[in-house]
Protein backbone atom coordinates (compact mmCIF):
# COMPACT_ATOMS: atom_id res chain seq x y z
CA UNK A 1 0.00 0.00 0.00
CA UNK A 2 2.73 2.65 1.73
CA UNK A 3 4.56 1.64 -2.70
CA UNK A 4 1.02 2.61 -4.27
CA UNK A 5 0.76 6.20 -2.01
CA UNK A 6 4.10 6.96 -3.54
CA UNK A 7 2.97 6.57 -7.40
CA UNK A 8 2.96 10.25 -8.63
CA UNK A 9 1.87 11.55 -11.90
CA UNK A 10 5.19 11.28 -13.60
CA UNK A 11 5.52 7.31 -12.44
CA UNK A 12 2.18 6.54 -13.37
CA UNK A 13 3.28 8.24 -16.72
CA UNK A 14 6.11 5.82 -17.06
CA UNK A 15 4.31 2.87 -16.23
CA UNK A 16 2.11 3.48 -19.00
CA UNK A 17 5.03 3.84 -21.55
CA UNK A 18 5.47 0.06 -20.51
CA UNK A 19 3.10 -0.73 -22.58
CA UNK A 20 2.73 -0.89 -26.31
CA UNK A 21 3.59 2.48 -27.83
CA UNK A 22 0.27 4.77 -28.43
CA UNK A 23 0.95 5.48 -32.31
CA UNK A 24 0.01 2.15 -32.95
CA UNK A 25 -3.71 3.07 -32.20
CA UNK A 26 -3.80 5.43 -34.54
CA UNK A 27 -2.26 2.94 -37.62
CA UNK A 28 -5.35 1.30 -38.72
CA UNK A 29 -7.41 4.43 -39.46
CA UNK A 30 -4.84 6.28 -40.11
CA UNK A 31 -3.33 3.99 -43.42
CA UNK A 32 -6.94 3.10 -43.93
CA UNK A 33 -7.53 6.65 -44.86
CA UNK A 34 -4.49 7.60 -46.93
CA UNK A 35 -4.46 4.15 -48.93
CA UNK A 36 -8.81 4.24 -49.21
CA UNK A 37 -9.62 8.57 -49.30
CA UNK A 38 -6.19 10.76 -50.05
CA UNK A 39 -5.20 8.52 -52.87
CA UNK A 40 -8.52 7.86 -54.35
CA UNK A 41 -9.06 11.95 -54.35
CA UNK A 42 -5.71 12.42 -55.73
CA UNK A 43 -5.75 9.86 -58.22
CA UNK A 44 -9.31 11.62 -59.44
CA UNK A 45 -7.67 14.81 -59.48
CA UNK A 46 -4.95 13.16 -61.51
CA UNK A 47 -7.78 11.36 -63.91
CA UNK A 48 -9.06 14.67 -64.81
CA UNK A 49 -6.38 15.64 -66.64
CA UNK A 50 -5.92 12.57 -68.84
CA UNK A 51 -7.56 11.40 -71.89
CA UNK A 52 -10.44 8.81 -73.02
CA UNK A 53 -8.99 5.67 -74.66
CA UNK A 54 -10.91 3.96 -77.32
CA UNK A 55 -12.13 0.62 -75.63
CA UNK A 56 -11.08 1.66 -72.54
CA UNK A 57 -11.66 4.53 -69.42
CA UNK A 58 -8.71 6.41 -70.00
CA UNK A 59 -5.09 6.89 -71.22
CA UNK A 60 -2.17 7.78 -70.14
CA UNK A 61 -2.09 11.36 -72.09
CA UNK A 62 -2.15 14.36 -70.09
CA UNK A 63 -4.33 17.25 -71.42
CA UNK A 64 -6.15 19.81 -70.40
CA UNK A 65 -9.21 19.03 -72.99
CA UNK A 66 -11.69 18.24 -70.38
CA UNK A 67 -11.59 21.01 -68.27
CA UNK A 68 -11.83 23.29 -71.78
CA UNK A 69 -15.10 21.18 -73.06
CA UNK A 70 -16.80 21.54 -69.34
CA UNK A 71 -15.97 25.30 -69.18
CA UNK A 72 -16.63 26.12 -72.60
CA UNK A 73 -19.74 24.47 -73.07
CA UNK A 74 -22.85 26.58 -72.71
CA UNK A 75 -24.85 23.71 -71.31
CA UNK A 76 -22.86 22.86 -69.05
CA UNK A 77 -22.64 26.37 -67.44
CA UNK A 78 -26.70 26.45 -67.28
CA UNK A 79 -26.66 23.01 -65.33
CA UNK A 80 -23.80 24.67 -63.30
CA UNK A 81 -26.19 27.49 -62.56
CA UNK A 82 -29.03 25.78 -61.23
CA UNK A 83 -27.31 23.39 -59.23
CA UNK A 84 -25.71 26.51 -57.25
CA UNK A 85 -29.11 28.23 -57.23
CA UNK A 86 -31.25 25.58 -55.89
CA UNK A 87 -28.36 24.84 -53.38
CA UNK A 88 -28.46 28.43 -52.03
CA UNK A 89 -32.48 28.48 -52.40
CA UNK A 90 -31.85 25.49 -49.98
CA UNK A 91 -29.65 27.06 -47.56
CA UNK A 92 -31.58 29.89 -47.25
CA UNK A 93 -35.03 28.16 -46.71
CA UNK A 94 -33.76 25.88 -44.00
CA UNK A 95 -32.45 28.57 -42.31
CA UNK A 96 -35.91 30.30 -42.58
CA UNK A 97 -37.25 27.10 -41.25
CA UNK A 98 -34.61 25.79 -38.83
CA UNK A 99 -33.57 29.06 -36.84
CA UNK A 100 -37.52 29.17 -34.86
CA UNK A 101 -36.82 25.46 -34.31
CA UNK A 102 -33.30 25.75 -33.19
CA UNK A 103 -34.30 28.32 -30.73
CA UNK A 104 -37.04 26.36 -29.45
CA UNK A 105 -34.63 23.26 -29.25
CA UNK A 106 -32.05 25.42 -27.17
CA UNK A 107 -34.10 26.72 -24.58
CA UNK A 108 -36.12 23.85 -23.96
CA UNK A 109 -35.45 21.84 -20.58
CA UNK A 110 -36.23 19.04 -18.39
CA UNK A 111 -37.65 16.16 -20.55
CA UNK A 112 -38.84 17.80 -23.05
CA UNK A 113 -35.35 18.11 -24.65
CA UNK A 114 -34.60 15.07 -25.31
CA UNK A 115 -37.96 14.48 -27.06
CA UNK A 116 -37.24 17.78 -29.16
CA UNK A 117 -33.98 16.12 -30.41
CA UNK A 118 -35.10 12.92 -31.07
CA UNK A 119 -37.69 14.16 -33.19
CA UNK A 120 -35.17 16.15 -35.12
CA UNK A 121 -32.28 13.09 -35.36
CA UNK A 122 -34.83 10.10 -36.45
CA UNK A 123 -35.71 11.73 -39.69
CA UNK A 124 -31.80 12.94 -39.99
CA UNK A 125 -31.19 9.37 -40.14
CA UNK A 126 -33.49 8.12 -42.38
CA UNK A 127 -32.08 7.35 -45.76
CA UNK A 128 -32.73 10.34 -48.70
CA UNK A 129 -34.17 7.29 -50.52
CA UNK A 130 -36.78 7.11 -48.34
CA UNK A 131 -37.76 10.41 -47.54
CA UNK A 132 -37.99 11.20 -51.14
CA UNK A 133 -40.17 8.10 -51.56
CA UNK A 134 -42.44 9.59 -48.53
CA UNK A 135 -42.58 13.01 -50.67
CA UNK A 136 -43.81 11.27 -53.86
CA UNK A 137 -46.97 10.02 -51.59
CA UNK A 138 -48.01 13.65 -50.46
CA UNK A 139 -46.65 15.43 -53.92
CA UNK A 140 -47.49 12.62 -56.72
CA UNK A 141 -50.20 13.72 -59.55
CA UNK A 142 -52.26 11.01 -57.04
CA UNK A 143 -50.89 11.67 -53.82
CA UNK A 144 -52.58 12.97 -50.71
CA UNK A 145 -52.72 16.60 -51.77
CA UNK A 146 -54.06 16.70 -55.11
CA UNK A 147 -56.45 13.71 -53.73
CA UNK A 148 -57.48 16.92 -51.15
CA UNK A 149 -57.78 19.55 -53.79
CA UNK A 150 -59.74 17.45 -56.37
CA UNK A 151 -62.30 16.75 -53.81
CA UNK A 152 -61.93 20.28 -52.68
CA UNK A 153 -62.77 20.72 -56.50
CA UNK A 154 -59.92 22.86 -57.35
CA UNK A 155 -58.48 20.53 -59.36
CA UNK A 156 -54.60 19.74 -59.65
CA UNK A 157 -51.15 21.16 -59.03
CA UNK A 158 -48.11 19.98 -60.19
CA UNK A 159 -46.08 19.64 -56.88
CA UNK A 160 -43.77 16.95 -58.16
CA UNK A 161 -41.35 16.31 -61.03
CA UNK A 162 -39.98 20.07 -61.26
CA UNK A 163 -38.42 22.39 -59.31
CA UNK A 164 -40.71 22.80 -56.25
CA UNK A 165 -40.71 19.02 -55.56
CA UNK A 166 -36.79 18.93 -55.68
CA UNK A 167 -36.88 22.03 -53.71
CA UNK A 168 -39.16 20.26 -51.02
CA UNK A 169 -36.94 16.85 -51.10
CA UNK A 170 -33.48 19.19 -50.54
CA UNK A 171 -35.21 21.49 -47.80
CA UNK A 172 -36.52 17.91 -46.12
CA UNK A 173 -33.21 16.32 -45.95
CA UNK A 174 -30.57 19.22 -45.06
CA UNK A 175 -33.32 20.91 -42.28
CA UNK A 176 -31.63 19.08 -39.38
CA UNK A 177 -27.76 19.94 -40.30
CA UNK A 178 -28.48 23.75 -39.96
CA UNK A 179 -31.12 23.25 -36.90
CA UNK A 180 -27.87 21.43 -35.44
CA UNK A 181 -25.57 24.15 -36.02
CA UNK A 182 -27.63 26.98 -34.99
CA UNK A 183 -29.13 25.19 -31.83
CA UNK A 184 -25.17 24.21 -30.63
CA UNK A 185 -24.42 27.81 -31.10
CA UNK A 186 -27.38 29.26 -28.85
CA UNK A 187 -26.75 26.91 -26.20
CA UNK A 188 -23.28 29.03 -26.11
CA UNK A 189 -25.10 32.15 -25.47
CA UNK A 190 -25.70 32.43 -21.25
CA UNK A 191 -29.16 33.14 -20.64
CA UNK A 192 -28.28 36.43 -18.65
CA UNK A 193 -27.20 38.55 -21.63
CA UNK A 194 -31.21 38.50 -23.06
CA UNK A 195 -32.74 38.97 -19.96
CA UNK A 196 -30.35 41.95 -19.20
CA UNK A 197 -31.83 43.44 -22.82
CA UNK A 198 -35.06 42.70 -21.93
CA UNK A 199 -34.35 44.11 -18.10
CA UNK A 200 -33.67 47.21 -19.71
CA UNK A 201 -36.87 47.35 -21.56
CA UNK A 202 -36.18 45.51 -24.93
CA UNK A 203 -39.32 44.16 -26.24
CA UNK A 204 -39.05 40.30 -27.18
CA UNK A 205 -38.74 40.79 -30.60
CA UNK A 206 -35.83 43.62 -30.03
CA UNK A 207 -33.98 42.12 -27.72
CA UNK A 208 -33.61 38.61 -29.96
CA UNK A 209 -32.50 41.18 -33.20
CA UNK A 210 -29.98 42.81 -30.71
CA UNK A 211 -29.04 40.37 -28.96
CA UNK A 212 -29.73 36.89 -29.70
CA UNK A 213 -29.98 36.91 -33.38
CA UNK A 214 -26.12 38.36 -33.75
CA UNK A 215 -24.47 36.25 -31.57
CA UNK A 216 -25.63 33.21 -32.88
CA UNK A 217 -24.36 34.27 -36.15
CA UNK A 218 -21.20 31.66 -36.19
CA UNK A 219 -23.93 29.06 -35.83
CA UNK A 220 -26.04 30.18 -39.23
CA UNK A 221 -22.68 30.35 -40.81
CA UNK A 222 -21.49 27.16 -40.59
CA UNK A 223 -24.77 25.49 -40.64
CA UNK A 224 -25.34 27.49 -44.34
CA UNK A 225 -21.84 26.47 -45.15
CA UNK A 226 -22.45 22.59 -44.93
CA UNK A 227 -26.12 22.66 -46.44
CA UNK A 228 -25.08 24.62 -49.29
CA UNK A 229 -21.53 22.01 -49.69
CA UNK A 230 -24.85 18.88 -49.05
CA UNK A 231 -27.25 20.65 -51.13
CA UNK A 232 -24.78 20.81 -53.96
CA UNK A 233 -24.20 17.66 -54.15
CA UNK A 234 -27.40 15.97 -53.73
CA UNK A 235 -28.45 13.24 -56.35
CA UNK A 236 -31.21 10.86 -55.08
CA UNK A 237 -33.67 14.07 -54.60
CA UNK A 238 -33.39 15.85 -57.95
CA UNK A 239 -34.20 12.27 -59.66
CA UNK A 240 -37.07 10.78 -57.54
CA UNK A 241 -38.54 14.16 -57.12
CA UNK A 242 -37.71 15.87 -59.78
CA UNK A 243 -37.61 13.27 -62.72
CA UNK A 244 -35.34 13.82 -65.41
CA UNK A 245 -37.01 17.66 -65.31
CA UNK A 246 -34.53 18.86 -63.04
CA UNK A 247 -31.00 18.85 -64.07
CA UNK A 248 -28.21 18.89 -61.61
CA UNK A 249 -24.10 18.70 -62.25
CA UNK A 250 -24.32 15.59 -59.90
CA UNK A 251 -26.95 13.60 -62.19
CA UNK A 252 -24.54 14.65 -65.45
CA UNK A 253 -21.40 13.54 -63.40
CA UNK A 254 -22.94 10.26 -62.40
CA UNK A 255 -23.88 9.61 -66.18
CA UNK A 256 -21.02 10.69 -67.41
CA UNK A 257 -18.98 7.97 -65.21
CA UNK A 258 -21.15 5.23 -65.35
CA UNK A 259 -23.51 5.33 -68.41
CA UNK A 260 -20.48 7.08 -71.04
CA UNK A 261 -18.08 5.75 -69.21
CA UNK A 262 -16.00 8.44 -69.61
CA UNK A 263 -13.85 8.98 -66.61
CA UNK A 264 -11.50 11.95 -67.30
CA UNK A 265 -14.34 13.92 -68.79
CA UNK A 266 -16.51 12.67 -65.62
CA UNK A 267 -14.07 13.30 -63.43
CA UNK A 268 -12.88 17.06 -64.77
CA UNK A 269 -16.55 17.85 -64.20
CA UNK A 270 -16.33 16.94 -60.50
CA UNK A 271 -13.08 19.13 -60.44
CA UNK A 272 -15.23 22.44 -61.65
CA UNK A 273 -18.51 21.94 -59.55
CA UNK A 274 -16.02 21.26 -56.55
CA UNK A 275 -13.72 23.98 -57.27
CA UNK A 276 -16.17 26.63 -58.13
CA UNK A 277 -17.75 25.81 -54.83
CA UNK A 278 -14.73 26.00 -53.11
CA UNK A 279 -14.36 29.29 -54.13
CA UNK A 280 -17.51 30.43 -53.52
CA UNK A 281 -16.93 29.13 -49.83
CA UNK A 282 -13.31 30.95 -49.78
CA UNK A 283 -15.52 34.68 -50.51
CA UNK A 284 -17.99 33.17 -48.20
CA UNK A 285 -15.77 32.32 -45.48
CA UNK A 286 -13.56 35.41 -45.75
CA UNK A 287 -16.98 37.64 -46.00
CA UNK A 288 -18.09 35.95 -42.66
CA UNK A 289 -15.66 36.47 -40.72
CA UNK A 290 -15.20 40.18 -41.51
CA UNK A 291 -19.14 40.57 -40.39
CA UNK A 292 -18.26 38.60 -37.32
CA UNK A 293 -14.98 40.14 -35.96
CA UNK A 294 -16.76 41.79 -33.32
CA UNK A 295 -17.21 38.37 -31.29
CA UNK A 296 -14.40 38.03 -29.18
CA UNK A 297 -12.91 34.49 -30.11
CA UNK B 1 -30.02 29.19 -21.90
CA UNK B 2 -33.23 30.13 -20.75
CA UNK B 3 -35.61 32.79 -20.43
CA UNK B 4 -39.21 33.48 -20.08
CA UNK B 5 -39.95 35.39 -23.06
CA UNK B 6 -40.15 34.23 -26.11
CA UNK B 7 -40.31 36.33 -29.74
CA UNK B 8 -44.10 35.41 -30.61
CA UNK B 9 -44.87 33.51 -33.03
CA UNK B 10 -41.52 31.15 -32.65
CA UNK B 11 -42.85 27.96 -30.75
CA UNK B 12 -45.55 27.82 -33.56
CA UNK B 13 -43.36 27.99 -36.40
CA UNK B 14 -41.11 25.20 -34.37
CA UNK B 15 -44.16 23.34 -34.20
CA UNK B 16 -45.35 23.60 -38.04
CA UNK B 17 -41.04 22.71 -39.07
CA UNK B 18 -41.50 19.26 -36.87
CA UNK B 19 -44.94 18.73 -38.75
CA UNK B 20 -42.56 19.27 -41.92
CA UNK B 21 -40.06 17.02 -40.91
CA UNK B 22 -41.83 14.33 -39.84
CA UNK B 23 -44.75 14.48 -42.50
CA UNK B 24 -42.96 12.17 -45.18
CA UNK B 25 -41.83 9.65 -42.89
CA UNK B 26 -45.06 8.99 -40.99
CA UNK B 27 -46.35 8.69 -44.44
CA UNK B 28 -44.54 6.01 -45.42
CA UNK B 29 -45.12 3.97 -42.63
CA UNK B 30 -48.85 4.49 -42.67
CA UNK B 31 -48.96 3.34 -46.80
CA UNK B 32 -46.80 0.25 -45.42
CA UNK B 33 -50.01 -0.73 -43.19
CA UNK B 34 -52.44 0.22 -45.02
CA UNK B 35 -54.49 -2.44 -47.23
CA UNK B 36 -54.75 -0.08 -50.92
CA UNK B 37 -52.60 -0.37 -53.92
CA UNK B 38 -51.75 3.65 -52.91
CA UNK B 39 -52.71 5.78 -50.37
CA UNK B 40 -56.74 7.63 -50.02
CA UNK B 41 -57.96 9.60 -47.42
CA UNK B 42 -58.80 8.04 -45.14
CA UNK B 43 -56.94 4.68 -45.51
CA UNK B 44 -58.41 1.70 -46.33
CA UNK B 45 -57.87 -0.30 -43.29
CA UNK B 46 -54.84 -2.30 -41.64
CA UNK B 47 -53.13 -4.93 -43.40
CA UNK B 48 -49.82 -6.65 -43.39
CA UNK B 49 -50.15 -7.95 -47.48
CA UNK B 50 -47.15 -4.92 -48.67
CA UNK B 51 -44.90 -6.58 -45.78
CA UNK B 52 -45.14 -10.14 -47.39
CA UNK B 53 -44.89 -8.92 -50.67
CA UNK B 54 -41.57 -7.55 -48.96
CA UNK B 55 -40.78 -10.55 -47.63
CA UNK B 56 -41.51 -12.69 -50.71
CA UNK B 57 -39.82 -10.28 -52.96
CA UNK B 58 -36.42 -11.89 -53.43
CA UNK B 59 -34.57 -8.67 -54.89
CA UNK B 60 -35.57 -6.72 -51.83
CA UNK B 61 -34.96 -9.67 -49.14
CA UNK B 62 -31.34 -10.32 -50.73
CA UNK B 63 -30.73 -6.63 -50.97
CA UNK B 64 -31.76 -6.51 -47.62
CA UNK B 65 -29.68 -9.20 -46.06
CA UNK B 66 -26.71 -7.62 -48.18
CA UNK B 67 -27.35 -4.47 -46.78
CA UNK B 68 -27.43 -5.70 -43.30
CA UNK B 69 -23.92 -7.55 -43.74
CA UNK B 70 -22.42 -5.02 -45.26
CA UNK B 71 -23.59 -2.38 -42.47
CA UNK B 72 -22.14 -4.70 -39.70
CA UNK B 73 -18.75 -5.16 -41.22
CA UNK B 74 -18.50 -1.83 -42.17
CA UNK B 75 -19.34 -1.02 -38.47
CA UNK B 76 -17.12 -3.55 -36.88
CA UNK B 77 -13.88 -2.10 -39.06
CA UNK B 78 -14.99 1.57 -38.25
CA UNK B 79 -15.45 1.27 -34.85
CA UNK B 80 -12.14 -0.34 -34.26
CA UNK B 81 -10.33 1.64 -36.31
CA UNK B 82 -12.19 5.24 -35.46
CA UNK B 83 -12.24 4.01 -31.61
CA UNK B 84 -8.30 3.62 -31.51
CA UNK B 85 -8.06 6.56 -33.68
CA UNK B 86 -9.61 8.64 -31.42
CA UNK B 87 -7.72 7.21 -28.20
CA UNK B 88 -4.40 8.70 -29.73
CA UNK B 89 -5.80 12.08 -31.50
CA UNK B 90 -7.25 12.62 -27.84
CA UNK B 91 -4.39 11.05 -25.25
CA UNK B 92 -1.21 11.39 -27.34
CA UNK B 93 -0.93 13.48 -30.50
CA UNK B 94 0.78 16.63 -29.81
CA UNK B 95 1.36 18.99 -32.59
CA UNK B 96 -0.41 16.52 -35.05
CA UNK B 97 -3.87 16.82 -33.24
CA UNK B 98 -5.38 19.70 -35.32
CA UNK B 99 -3.68 17.75 -38.55
CA UNK B 100 -4.92 14.08 -37.74
CA UNK B 101 -9.11 15.26 -36.40
CA UNK B 102 -8.92 17.03 -39.98
CA UNK B 103 -7.91 13.53 -41.90
CA UNK B 104 -10.65 11.81 -39.48
CA UNK B 105 -13.13 13.86 -40.11
CA UNK B 106 -12.90 14.97 -43.43
CA UNK B 107 -14.60 12.08 -45.07
CA UNK B 108 -17.59 14.15 -43.20
CA UNK B 109 -16.62 17.19 -45.06
CA UNK B 110 -16.52 15.87 -48.67
CA UNK B 111 -19.40 15.19 -50.47
CA UNK B 112 -19.88 11.34 -50.53
CA UNK B 113 -20.82 11.29 -53.91
CA UNK B 114 -17.29 12.67 -54.68
CA UNK B 115 -15.86 10.17 -52.52
CA UNK B 116 -17.68 7.44 -54.54
CA UNK B 117 -16.52 8.30 -57.83
CA UNK B 118 -12.98 8.88 -56.10
CA UNK B 119 -13.30 5.31 -55.04
CA UNK B 120 -14.91 3.83 -57.96
CA UNK B 121 -11.90 5.20 -59.97
CA UNK B 122 -9.27 4.08 -58.05
CA UNK B 123 -10.53 0.58 -57.17
CA UNK B 124 -10.44 -0.04 -61.00
CA UNK B 125 -7.26 1.87 -61.55
CA UNK B 126 -5.57 -0.87 -58.74
CA UNK B 127 -7.85 -3.85 -60.37
CA UNK B 128 -9.92 -4.09 -57.26
CA UNK B 129 -12.77 -3.08 -59.41
CA UNK B 130 -16.54 -3.69 -58.20
CA UNK B 131 -17.24 -6.69 -57.89
CA UNK B 132 -17.84 -8.52 -54.71
CA UNK B 133 -18.29 -6.48 -51.71
CA UNK B 134 -14.37 -5.48 -50.94
CA UNK B 135 -15.47 -1.65 -52.59
CA UNK B 136 -18.20 -1.37 -50.71
CA UNK B 137 -17.14 -2.10 -47.55
CA UNK B 138 -14.22 -0.05 -48.17
CA UNK B 139 -16.05 2.57 -48.82
CA UNK B 140 -18.89 2.53 -46.41
CA UNK B 141 -15.95 2.42 -43.48
CA UNK B 142 -14.70 5.54 -45.08
CA UNK B 143 -17.57 7.49 -44.71
CA UNK B 144 -18.79 5.76 -41.40
CA UNK B 145 -15.46 6.17 -39.86
CA UNK B 146 -15.47 10.05 -38.94
CA UNK B 147 -18.82 9.16 -36.60
CA UNK B 148 -17.10 7.03 -34.56
CA UNK B 149 -14.46 8.84 -34.39
CA UNK B 150 -16.49 11.80 -33.25
CA UNK B 151 -18.32 10.20 -31.30
CA UNK B 152 -15.24 8.24 -29.01
CA UNK B 153 -13.06 11.53 -28.82
CA UNK B 154 -16.47 13.69 -26.85
CA UNK B 155 -16.58 10.86 -24.55
CA UNK B 156 -12.67 11.01 -24.07
CA UNK B 157 -12.72 14.67 -23.93
CA UNK B 158 -14.88 14.37 -20.63
CA UNK B 159 -12.85 11.57 -19.31
CA UNK B 160 -11.12 11.71 -15.39
CA UNK B 161 -7.80 10.48 -16.03
CA UNK B 162 -7.24 10.30 -12.26
CA UNK B 163 -9.72 7.49 -12.36
CA UNK B 164 -7.27 5.38 -14.35
CA UNK B 165 -4.37 6.75 -12.13
CA UNK B 166 -6.14 5.47 -9.35
CA UNK B 167 -6.34 1.87 -10.74
CA UNK B 168 -2.78 1.65 -11.83
CA UNK B 169 -1.59 2.94 -8.33
CA UNK B 170 -3.68 0.41 -6.71
CA UNK B 171 -1.58 -2.07 -8.55
CA UNK B 172 -3.82 -3.26 -12.01
CA UNK B 173 -2.04 -3.96 -14.64
CA UNK B 174 -2.45 -1.63 -17.91
CA UNK B 175 -4.93 -4.23 -19.62
CA UNK B 176 -6.79 -4.71 -16.20
CA UNK B 177 -6.75 -0.98 -16.18
CA UNK B 178 -8.31 -0.56 -19.49
CA UNK B 179 -10.69 -3.36 -18.91
CA UNK B 180 -11.65 -2.59 -15.71
CA UNK B 181 -11.73 1.28 -15.29
CA UNK B 182 -11.75 2.80 -18.76
CA UNK B 183 -13.75 0.65 -21.21
CA UNK B 184 -17.14 0.79 -19.47
CA UNK B 185 -16.55 4.71 -18.73
CA UNK B 186 -16.52 4.91 -22.55
CA UNK B 187 -18.43 2.33 -23.68
CA UNK B 188 -21.69 3.95 -24.42
CA UNK B 189 -20.16 6.65 -26.96
CA UNK B 190 -18.51 3.53 -28.40
CA UNK B 191 -21.78 1.76 -28.62
CA UNK B 192 -23.72 5.07 -29.81
CA UNK B 193 -20.43 5.77 -32.55
CA UNK B 194 -20.91 1.83 -33.68
CA UNK B 195 -24.92 2.97 -33.72
CA UNK B 196 -24.94 5.83 -36.34
CA UNK B 197 -22.14 3.81 -38.53
CA UNK B 198 -24.09 1.01 -38.80
CA UNK B 199 -26.89 3.60 -39.93
CA UNK B 200 -24.80 5.54 -41.57
CA UNK B 201 -23.62 2.60 -44.09
CA UNK B 202 -27.22 0.86 -43.87
CA UNK B 203 -28.61 3.99 -45.44
CA UNK B 204 -25.87 5.28 -47.64
CA UNK B 205 -26.53 5.92 -51.12
CA UNK B 206 -24.32 7.87 -53.14
CA UNK B 207 -21.06 5.61 -52.17
CA UNK B 208 -23.06 2.50 -53.00
CA UNK B 209 -24.62 3.96 -55.71
CA UNK B 210 -21.67 4.54 -57.67
CA UNK B 211 -19.80 0.96 -56.10
CA UNK B 212 -22.67 -1.91 -56.21
CA UNK B 213 -22.17 -4.35 -59.07
CA UNK B 214 -24.41 -6.80 -60.40
CA UNK B 215 -25.73 -9.57 -57.57
CA UNK B 216 -24.59 -6.94 -54.81
CA UNK B 217 -26.90 -4.63 -54.22
CA UNK B 218 -27.61 -2.78 -51.16
CA UNK B 219 -31.75 -2.06 -50.13
CA UNK B 220 -31.57 1.56 -50.68
CA UNK B 221 -30.19 0.96 -54.00
CA UNK B 222 -32.82 -1.61 -54.85
CA UNK B 223 -35.36 0.94 -53.19
CA UNK B 224 -34.50 3.34 -55.73
CA UNK B 225 -34.23 1.17 -58.74
CA UNK B 226 -37.84 0.18 -57.51
CA UNK B 227 -38.98 3.88 -57.22
CA UNK B 228 -38.33 4.98 -60.52
CA UNK B 229 -40.32 2.59 -62.06
CA UNK B 230 -43.25 1.71 -59.69
CA UNK B 231 -45.18 3.48 -56.85
CA UNK B 232 -46.64 0.24 -54.91
CA UNK B 233 -46.76 0.09 -51.36
CA UNK B 234 -43.99 -2.84 -51.23
CA UNK B 235 -41.35 -0.12 -51.57
CA UNK B 236 -43.11 1.62 -48.27
CA UNK B 237 -42.82 -1.98 -46.61
CA UNK B 238 -39.10 -1.44 -47.57
CA UNK B 239 -39.08 1.91 -46.09
CA UNK B 240 -40.48 1.09 -42.98
CA UNK B 241 -37.75 -1.13 -41.95
CA UNK B 242 -35.61 1.35 -42.29
CA UNK B 243 -37.33 3.77 -40.32
CA UNK B 244 -37.57 1.35 -37.39
CA UNK B 245 -34.06 1.36 -37.41
CA UNK B 246 -33.34 4.73 -37.64
CA UNK B 247 -35.75 5.26 -34.52
CA UNK B 248 -34.35 2.23 -32.39
CA UNK B 249 -30.62 4.00 -33.62
CA UNK B 250 -31.80 7.47 -32.00
CA UNK B 251 -33.38 6.10 -29.14
CA UNK B 252 -30.37 3.93 -28.62
CA UNK B 253 -27.91 6.49 -28.33
CA UNK B 254 -30.20 8.73 -26.26
CA UNK B 255 -30.17 6.14 -23.10
CA UNK B 256 -26.29 5.16 -23.74
CA UNK B 257 -24.67 8.91 -23.83
CA UNK B 258 -27.20 11.48 -24.24
CA UNK B 259 -28.25 13.06 -27.60
CA UNK B 260 -26.24 16.08 -26.84
CA UNK B 261 -23.04 14.39 -27.96
CA UNK B 262 -25.03 14.58 -31.44
CA UNK B 263 -23.57 18.21 -32.59
CA UNK B 264 -21.34 17.38 -35.69
CA UNK B 265 -23.67 18.93 -37.79
CA UNK B 266 -22.57 22.32 -35.74
CA UNK B 267 -19.35 24.41 -35.72
CA UNK B 268 -16.04 22.05 -35.55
Amino acid sequence: MARAAELTGPEVRRLNRLSLPPALLLVTAGLFLVVFFLVPYLNMVRMSFLTKAPGAAFSHVLTVENYLRVLQDAFYWRVIARTFWLAGLTTLLTLVLGYPLAYTIARAAGPRRPLLLMLLLAPLLVGAVVRSYGWMIWLGRVGLINQALRALGWGEAELMYNTLGVLIGLVHVYLPFMVLAIASSLEQIPADVELAARSLGASPWRAFWRVTWPLSLPGVFSGAMLVFVLALSAYVIPILLGGNNVLVMPMLIVQMLLDAFHWPLGSAMAMVLFGLASLVLWLYVKAMNRALRWIPR
Amino acid sequence: MRSTSYPVGFAAAAVAVYVFLLAPIAIVVVAAFNSGEYLRFPPEGFSLRWFSKFLASEPFVRSFWFSLKLASLATLLSTVAGGMAAFFVVRHAGRSRDFLRLLLVAPLQLPAILTGIALLIFFYSVGIGTRGMTGLLIGHTVVSLPYVFLMVSSVLLRFDRTLEEAARSLGASPWVTFRRVTLPLVQGGVISGALFAFITSFDQFPISLLLVSVGNTTLPIQLFDYLRFSFDPTAAAASTVSVALSVAVVWLIHRLVGLEQVTWGGPR
